[in-house]
């Protein structure tokens, strides 16, 4: 068993709302130096970052998970994450065509900009990206599973984009292994699921702000799920910076 | 007013047949966040809102509304549909927007 720490919710300069400094090279090396063992990248409703980071995550030694923010129709945040990269390029695929047709404009969202590992523009998302797929929340958790991924909601105690201020409380009958949390505790209502806490970085001094400690064997998505259990003594642990107060 | 009268004036497509539209209708709440209209609607209100998943059956239930109006013609799947019928909450649908749902109805209240 290993100790690992873990930001698993990382946006990079692809989402709008994500800063131009969040490239690739931006985010391994803020990584690095907060001593964080592995990390994800979860940008919203789409995937062209991902391989670009994990390239470079995997050679500084990092753990990565390929991961993507897709936001239902309730406004719901939902967290993807997969060990590789072609099944999380599947769901995405899958739920392209479920992203309104509307336009990016830069002037009021931000730049959409998908880069290479040397910080150069290679391309510009067309669509939006904050925006709702035509996909309902239980339906969308059922997709990610389908696919091969570990559904997990974002920040579900938000104000903004949370499961429970959107949709009031967990719905019925839909089951998670872990839920992302700002506070490290969980609402009622989430059974046996673990609390996870996550930057949700947009900007490269965020990244590590809040982070889980797993001990597991590896960072996989198969021992996330073990870890959230406490089975032969893994765990999960929710860690917060403490803020500097001047 | 009654819920009956309501469908009538204002067009409303009855999603749940069989229903019982008798009750009577004292005011009306506008909200999407349902965790907001779980704190602020009353019982006796008509909930109108763009939301139409499963989870809106069970906050029409705890709040005591008896029915809920789903605007902009976007449609409930199965499962709410079959909850809303097991726990005898009524949903109409309508193409129109909330905005105009909403102005209709208060002026219909008011009367």
């Amino acid at each position: 068993m290993e100790l690992i720490v873990a930001d698993l919710h990382i946006h990079t300069c692809l989402s709008p709302c994500g800063e131009l400094a969040m490239s690739p090279r931006a985010i391994v090396e803020a990584a690095v130096s907060k001593r964080i063992d592995a990390i994800a990248i979860t940008d919203h409703n789409s995937v062209s970052m991902v391989d670009t980071v994990a390239q470079l995550a995997l050679s500084a030694g990092l753990g990565f998970l390929y991961g993507m923010e897709m936001q239902t129709r309730e406004d719901v945040h939902l967290l993807a994450y997969f060990n590789d990269s072609a099944s999380c390029h599947r769901l995405a695929d899958a739920i392209y065509s479920l992203l309104p047709n509307r336009p990016n404009e830069p002037l009021y969202f931000g730049d959409q900009v998908i880069v290479d590992a040397d910080e150069t523009i290679i391309g510009y998302e067309p669509k939006l990206l904050v925006n709702s797929l035509d996909l309902g929340f239980n339906e969308a958790v059922a997709l990610v599973r389908e696919y091969g991924g570990l559904p997990v909601p974002a920040h579900v105690d938000r104000e903004a984009y949370g499961l429970m201020a959107q949709l009031g409380f967990v719905p019925e009958g839909v089951i998670f292994d872990l839920a992302e949390t700002l506070t490290g505790v969980l609402p009622e209502g989430f059974g046996h699921a673990a609390a996870m806490c996550s930057s949700d970085a947009h900007q490269p001094e965020q990244i590590g702000r809040r982070t889980t400690i797993f001990k597991m064997k590896n960072a996989s998505i198969h021992e996330m799920i073990l870890a959230s259990q406490g089975i032969d003594g893994r765990s999960v642990t929710c860690h917060i910076e403490e803020r500097r107060t001047k | 007013m009654r819920l009956s009268e309501i469908i009538d004036r204002l067009s409303l497509d009855v999603l749940t047949p069989a229903s019982d539209v008798d009750s009577e209708v004292t005011g009306a709440y506008c909200g999407d966040l349902l965790s907001h209209v779980l704190a602020k609607a009353a019982a006796g209100d008509l909930w109108i809102t763009i939301q139409h998943h499963a989870n809106i059956v069970a906050v029409a239930q705890v709040t005591g509304l008896q029915a809920v109006l789903i605007v902009d013609g976007r449609s409930p799947n199965e499962e709410t549909l079959t909850r809303a019928k097991d726990g005898g909450i009524i949903l109409l649908g309508t193409s129109e927007s909330a905005f105009i749902m909403a102005g209709r109805l208060h002026t219909l209240l008011a009367d």
